[in-house]
C-alpha cells in the first residue's frame, strides 16, 4: 500500500494562506468552514528565543483514523484499484474510510449520513459538517484526490507561492517526502496523549516547531467519548430541518 | 537633474546607457506554444477549465495569471505557468479574485447621489446622463475657476487614461497619486538621485549571501515574486538583518533581529557608513571608479559613532556591530532592500532611503548578483492612440502647488496640497475632483481634513469597482469593469526574469460596468479632446507591441507572456554611465545641493512620544491589500480584523491580557471608532504599538466590512510633509488605550536620550 503524505517547510513558510484560498477555491468550500487553513502562532518565548510561525493545517489522513472508527454508517464491500499496478484489494468500507490503495481518508458523499460523529472525533478539528447542504454532509481535505487521478498536485501544493508544501508517497523510499520525514527530521504533531499516525508533517527551525507543539499538537482523546447517533436519530434530524426551511 | 515625469517613473527611459534597450531578436517566437489543454466542463474543481491569461491586480504587484472559467463563470484563478517570476502560483488575494468579481455589493450602474454627500445614497442613472453631466461640470469649473481647479486622485494601472483627460484639460493636477506622496515618494527619490534610476525594489534576493530589510516585511507583505525571492535567498544559505522595531514574520526568519527605537533609522545607517570607511570596508575599486563625493562622505558622516547610535538607536553595540561585519563580509553580494512604503516621518524619509543608496554603493552591491540590479529596457513602441495634450493657451497657475518642494514635479502636486487648496482656496481654489481606483479616505494622513475638502468641492465624481468610503461622497459614480473583465496597457516586467504580457478580459463585464479605455474615451469625446485615436483597445495594444515584433494574437499564441533575456549585471570590466548629473553614483548629490537641500544625509531626530503615549506604526497582513480587500467574501473570512500588538511588560504594567478589547485615542482626541483585540507580546517595543492598515471601513455599502475592526488611518491626523516632494507622513501619531471606559498612560520602559526631543501636546 502507498501512504500519501505532505511535509510543510516551515522554514520556507511565510503565513501568507495562499493554501487556504486555492483549496477553497479548488472545491468552492463555504465560508466559514475550511479545509485547509493556517493559524498565526507567536510572537512568543521558547527555549530556543522568540519564535513567530504558522500552523498551516489540515485533514492528516491518520494511519489509524478515529474518524472512520466512530462512523455509524453500514460497512459495504468496495472495490478499489492500484491504478499503477491495476490490481485489485475488496475492503468493507463506512461512509468514512482509509483507502487501502494511497492511504487517503476519504468520505463517501452518498452514504454520508450527517451525523457529526467523525467532526467531533477529529482531534486536529480537521473535518466539518457542511450546514449549507439541505442534507448537512461532512467535509474536509481530501489531498485533492480528484486532482491526483488526472496528474495533477493538491491545489494548495501548486499556489504556495514559496514551494513550501512537498506532496508524495511516504512508502516510496526515493520520494522527497520521505527524505524529508526520515532523514531530515520532519515530525508529525503528535502529543503523549494522542499519536494515531498522523500523515502530515512539519520542519522548520527549533523554536518554531517547539512552538507549533507548544500551541497545536492535540492532547485530547477526543473520539473516546463520540456517540454516533443512529441512523434513525440522523434520518428524523434530516426530516426535521428540511420542514423548518419549508 | 533634469528629468520629466515619465523618464522619472519609468525606469526603462532612463536606465543606464551602458545597457541597449531590448528587442526581440528574430526566431523568439519559434518555440512551440504550449498545448491548449482539453476543456471538459464535468470535471471537477477547476479540472478542465477554459483558461485565459491575464495580470492579477488584488494588489499592484501584477502577477500574471490563468483565469479558468466554466460556463461563463470563473471558477479559479491559478498563476500563468510562463510567468518566470510567479509560475502557476499565486497568493491569498489573488486566489481570492473570484469574490472581487462576484462580490454582491460591486459598484452595478452609474448613478447619481441623491443623499448627503459621504451617505453613498444614490440613484441609478445612464451612462449618457452620467459622462454628459461630468463633462458639464468639468468645463464648467474649468471656465469659472480656471483649469487647474481640477484634480484628479488614481491609482493602478488603469490610471493613465483618466489622466490624459485631466491634463487635456490644462490641469497641474493631474499625476496625483497617493502611491508616491503616501507611499514610494521618498524611496524612488533617494535612488534616483543616487543611481539615476528608480530602483522599485530591484534587490538581487535569491543570489545574496546576506540579507537587510529596514521595516520591510515580506510575507505579511505578500508581493510574490519578491517573497519567492527573499525565501529563495534564505534556501540559499543567506543570512538575514531584521531592523524593526517590531519581530515581524522575516524577523523571526533573522539571524539578527534589531529592534530599534522608531524614527532612528538614519543614525543606525549613518554609523553604519562611518564604520564602513572608517575600518575600510568599502569596496575601494568600485567607489573609486563609479562613485562622486567619496571624501565629502567620509567627512560628512565622521562624526556618527557606533556608540553613539546604539544609544541613540536603544540597541546593542555588540549586535549592531556584528550586522554591519556581517554584511561587509560578504560584499558585493548583499541585498540591502530598498524599502517601498517610505512616507515615515515626513522629514528625513529621503536622507534614510539615500543611506540605504549610498551603503549599497559602499559595498559595490550595484548590478552584481544579490545587490541591487539595472532594470532590462524593452522598447515599446509609442502609441500615439491615447496621449493627450495640455491646451496650447493654458496658463499655469502662478502660485503652482509644487512651488515650496523642489522635487514634487517628478511626482505631481502634493495630495496634501489639493487638498488644503481645496479647504481653503489658497494658493488657488480647487472645486472638482475625479477619484478613480483608489480609497483617498483610507489613504492620506488625516481623513477628517479630506472629507472636509470634499464638502467644500462644488463636484466630485468616483470611478470604482466598489463602494468604498471615497465613493459614498461622490456626486456621480461610475462602475469600472474589474481587472479580470478589462484590457489595460501593456505591462513589460523589467525586472531579474523580464517579460512582455498583457491583462486582458477573462469574461465579460458584469452588470453595466465599463472599461477605463472606454469610460475615458467617452469622456474624451465630450470634452473635445482629440487624445482616443483607436477605435478599440486590442488595435491600442497591437500599436504599442508593433516595435517588438509582438502583437495581441502573437502574445496569445505563446500563452499570454512573452519572456526577454534580462541583463541586470554589470560587466565588471567596463564603465557604466549612470543616469545622474556627473554620470556617476552620487554619494555627494549635486542635485540636492542645488536646492539648497543636505547633499550628504546627517541625523534628525524624529520627535518621540510625549510622556504617557507610544508611537502608532502599522503594517500589511498577507490576506489584504490596502483597504480594499476587506470586503472579499474569502478574504474577510481569513482576517476579518486587525488586532493591537502590545508590548508583554507594558501590558503587565497597564492591567491589560491578550484579547483584551481596548479603544485607542491619539494625541488629538481622535478615539477608534470601535473596539481592537489586543496581541500581548514580547515581539514589539515597549514605545511602540502596532495596527495592520486598512480595516475599519466607514462605507455602509461593503456590507461585509463595514466598521469591521480598527482603522489606523483615521487614527493618523498628525502629519509632517516631507520638504522635497510634499509626501505625507504616516508614522507621526501617538496613542494611550481606554480600557473599560479608563484612559491608561503607556508606561515608558525605554528612556528617551537627551538628543531626542519629544512632542509636546498643546494644552487647549
Amino acid at each position: 500500500m502507498s501512504q500519501y503524505a505532505m511535509v510543510i517547510d516551515l522554514h520556507r513558510c511565510v503565513g501568507c494562506h495562499a493554501c487556504a484560498l486555492a483549496c477553497r477555491a479548488e472545491w468552492n468550500v463555504p465560508v466559514p468552514y475550511h479545509r485547509s487553513w493556517v493559524e498565526d502562532l507567536g510572537p512568543e518565548e521558547t527555549s530556543e528565543g522568540l519564535s513567530y510561525t504558522f500552523f498551516p493545517a489540515m485533514c492528516n489522513h491518520c494511519d489509524h483514523p478515529v474518524c472512520v472508527e466512530v462512523c455509524p454508517a453500514e460497512p459495504i464491500e468496495k472495490e478499489f484499484r492500484d491504478p499503477k499496478t491495476g490490481k485489485t484489494i475488496k475492503m468493507a468500507a463506512k461512509a468514512t474510510y482509509k483507502n487501502p490503495i494511497n492511504g487517503l481518508v476519504l468520505i463517501d458523499k452518498d452514504r454520508c449520513l450527517g451525523c457529526g460523529a467523525c467532526v467531533d472525533a477529529c482531534p486536529y478539528g480537521a473535518r466539518y459538517l457542511d450546514d449549507t447542504l439541505d442534507k448537512p454532509k461532512a467535509d474536509k481535505c481530501t489531498f485533492c484526490v480528484e486532482r491526483l487521478e488526472h496528474g495533477e498536485v493538491p491545489a494548495c501544493v501548486k499556489t504556495c507561492p514559496v514551494d513550501a508544501r512537498i506532496f508524495g508517497d511516504i512508502t516510496d523510499k526515493d520520494s522527497e517526502v520521505y527524505r524529508l520525514v526520515h532523514k531530515e527530521g520532519a515530525k508529525s504533531l503528535t502529543s503523549k496523549e494522542v499519536n494515531i499516525g498522523p500523515n502530515v508533517y512539519y520542519l522548520g527551525k527549533k523554536k518554531d516547531i517547539e512552538l507549533l507543539f507548544k500551541k497545536c499538537a492535540p492532547h485530547k482523546r477526543t473520539w473516546e467519548n463520540v456517540k454516533a447517533p443512529s441512523r434513525r436519530d440522523v434520518l428524523v434530524a434530516a426530516i426535521k430541518k428540511i420542514r423548518d426551511k419549508v | 537633474m533634469k528629468l520629466n515625469r515619465r523618464q522619472f517613473l519609468e525606469s526603462a527611459g532612463i536606465a543606464t546607457a551602458a545597457l541597449a534597450a531590448w528587442k526581440i531578436p528574430k526566431g523568439v517566437l519559434a518555440s512551440p506554444a504550449p498545448a491548449a489543454s482539453k476543456v471538459a466542463t464535468d470535471l471537477p474543481g477547476s479540472l478542465g477549465a477554459k483558461e485565459v491569461p491575464s495580470v492579477c491586480e488584488m494588489c499592484f504587484w501584477r502577477c500574471p495569471i490563468i483565469g479558468k472559467v466554466k460556463n461563463g463563470r470563473i471558477v479559479k484563478i491559478e498563476g500563468n505557468p510562463k510567468s518566470p517570476t510567479n509560475g502557476h502560483r499565486v497568493c491569498a488575494r489573488g486566489n481570492s479574485g473570484i469574490q472581487l468579481i462576484y462580490d454582491p455589493d460591486r459598484l452595478k450602474y452609474p448613478m447619481k447621489r441623491v443623499g448627503a454627500r459621504g451617505e453613498g445614497k444614490w440613484a441609478r442613472i445612464s451612462w449618457k446622463e452620467a459622462l454628459d453631466e461630468i463633462a458639464y461640470n468639468m468645463e464648467k469649473t474649468r471656465k469659472k475657476y480656471g483649469p487647474s481647479s481640477l484634480a484628479l486622485f488614481d491609482h493602478g494601472a488603469s490610471a493613465e487614461f483618466y489622466r490624459q483627460i485631466f491634463k487635456g484639460m490644462g490641469t497641474e493636477n493631474y499625476t496625483n497619486e497617493p502611491a508616491f506622496f503616501q507611499c514610494m515618494g521618498a524611496v524612488s527619490l533617494a535612488y534616483v538621485m543616487t543611481y539615476g534610476y528608480k530602483i522599485a525594489e530591484r534587490v538581487d534576493m535569491s543570489h545574496s549571501k546576506v540579507m537587510l530589510f529596514f521595516g520591510t516585511h515580506l510575507g505579511e507583505n505578500a508581493h510574490l515574486a519578491q517573497v519567492r525571492e527573499y525565501v529563495t535567498g534564505l534556501q540559499n544559505g543567506a543570512k538575514l538583518i531584521v531592523v524593526d522595531p517590531r519581530f515581524s514574520a522575516p524577523a523571526n526568519k533573522a539571524d539578527i533581529w534589531l529592534p530599534i527605537r522608531p524614527g532612528t533609522d538614519t543614525a543606525l545607517l549613518l554609523a553604519w557608513i562611518n564604520y564602513v570607511i572608517q575600518n575600510d570596508l568599502y569596496d575601494k575599486e568600485f567607489v573609486q571608479m563609479h562613485c562622486k563625493g567619496f571624501n565629502e562622505l567620509k567627512e560628512g558622516v565622521k562624526g556618527y559613532s557606533m556608540e553613539w547610535a546604539a544609544r541613540i538607536c536603544d540597541l546593542k553595540l555588540h549586535d549592531i556591530k556584528k550586522a554591519i561585519d556581517m554584511l561587509a563580509a560578504s560584499r558585493p553580494h548583499v541585498a540591502i532592500h530598498s524599502g517601498r512604503h517610505s512616507a515615515w516621518y515626513g522629514r528625513g524619509d529621503v536622507q534614510r532611503h539615500r543611506c540605504l543608496a549610498i551603503l549599497t554603493a559602499l559595498f559595490g552591491a550595484v548590478a552584481v548578483p544579490g545587490g541591487i540590479y539595472f532594470p532590462t529596457s524593452v522598447d515599446l513602441g509609442e502609441s500615439d492612440c491615447v496621449e493627450c495634450e495640455a491646451p496650447e493657451d493654458v496658463e499655469e497657475p502662478e502660485t503652482s502647488l509644487k512651488d515650496n518642494y523642489p522635487f514634487a514635479s517628478y511626482f505631481g502636486s502634493p495630495t496634501a496640497e489639493i487638498i488644503r487648496a481645496t479647504r481653503t482656496g489658497k494658493p488657488y481654489p480647487i472645486k472638482l475632483w475625479g477619484i478613480a481606483g483608489v480609497n483617498i479616505i483610507h489613504t492620506i494622513s488625516n481623513p477628517y481634513e479630506t472629507m472636509d475638502a470634499l464638502r467644500k468641492l462644488d463636484f466630485v465624481f468616483s470611478i470604482e469597482i466598489l463602494p468604498t468610503e471615497s465613493a459614498t461622497w461622490a456626486d456621480i459614480v461610475l462602475p469600472e469593469a474589474n481587472y479580470l473583465e478589462r484590457y489595460d496597457k501593456v505591462y513589460v516586467n523589467h525586472d531579474l526574469t523580464p517579460y512582455v504580457t498583457v491583462r486582458q478580459p477573462v469574461v465579460k463585464p458584469l452588470f453595466e460596468a465599463k472599461s477605463p479605455f472606454w469610460i475615458a474615451r467617452e469622456m474624451a469625446k465630450r470634452l473635445k479632446l482629440d487624445c482616443f485615436h483607436c477605435k478599440s483597445e486590442e488595435e491600442y495594444l497591437d500599436e504599442e507591441l508593433e516595435d517588438i515584433d509582438l502583437s495581441l494574437a502573437k502574445l496569445n499564441k505563446e500563452g499570454g507572456l512573452v519572456r526577454l533575456k534580462g541583463h541586470p549585471y554589470r560587466d565588471p570590466n567596463k564603465p557604466i554611465k549612470f543616469s545622474t548629473d556627473s554620470g556617476k553614483i552620487e554619494l555627494f548629490s549635486g542635485s540636492f545641493d542645488d536646492e539648497d537641500m543636505d547633499p550628504i544625509p546627517k541625523f534628525e531626530p524624529i520627535l518621540a512620544p510625549p510622556k504617557g503615549y507610544a508611537r502608532l506604526v502599522y503594517g500589511r497582513v498577507p490576506t489584504h491589500t490596502f483597504s480594499r480587500t476587506m470586503n472579499n467574501l474569502w478574504l474577510h473570512n481569513e482576517c476579518p480584523e486587525p488586532m493591537l500588538w502590545l508590548n508583554k511588560e507594558v501590558a503587565e504594567k497597564m492591567g491589560i491580557k491578550y484579547g483584551d478589547r481596548v479603544v485607542i485615542v491619539n494625541q488629538d482626541g481622535y478615539r477608534s471608532a470601535n473596539l481592537v483585540k489586543v496581541k500581548v507580546t514580547p515581539g514589539i517595543r515597549p514605545d511602540t504599538v502596532y495596527l495592520p492598515h486598512g480595516f475599519g471601513s466607514r462605507s455602509p455599502l461593503l456590507t461585509k466590512a463595514y466598521k469591521q475592526g480598527v482603522s489606523d488611518q483615521f487614527l493618523i491626523t498628525r502629519y509632517i510633509l516631507d520638504p522635497f516632494f510634499g509626501g505625507s507622513s504616516h508614522r507621526t501619531d501617538f496613542v494611550k488605550l481606554i480600557k473599560d471606559g479608563k484612559t491608561l498612560d503607556i508606561p515608558e520602559l525605554r528612556p528617551v536620550p537627551p538628543e531626542i526631543p519629544r512632542f509636546e501636546i498643546k494644552k487647549v
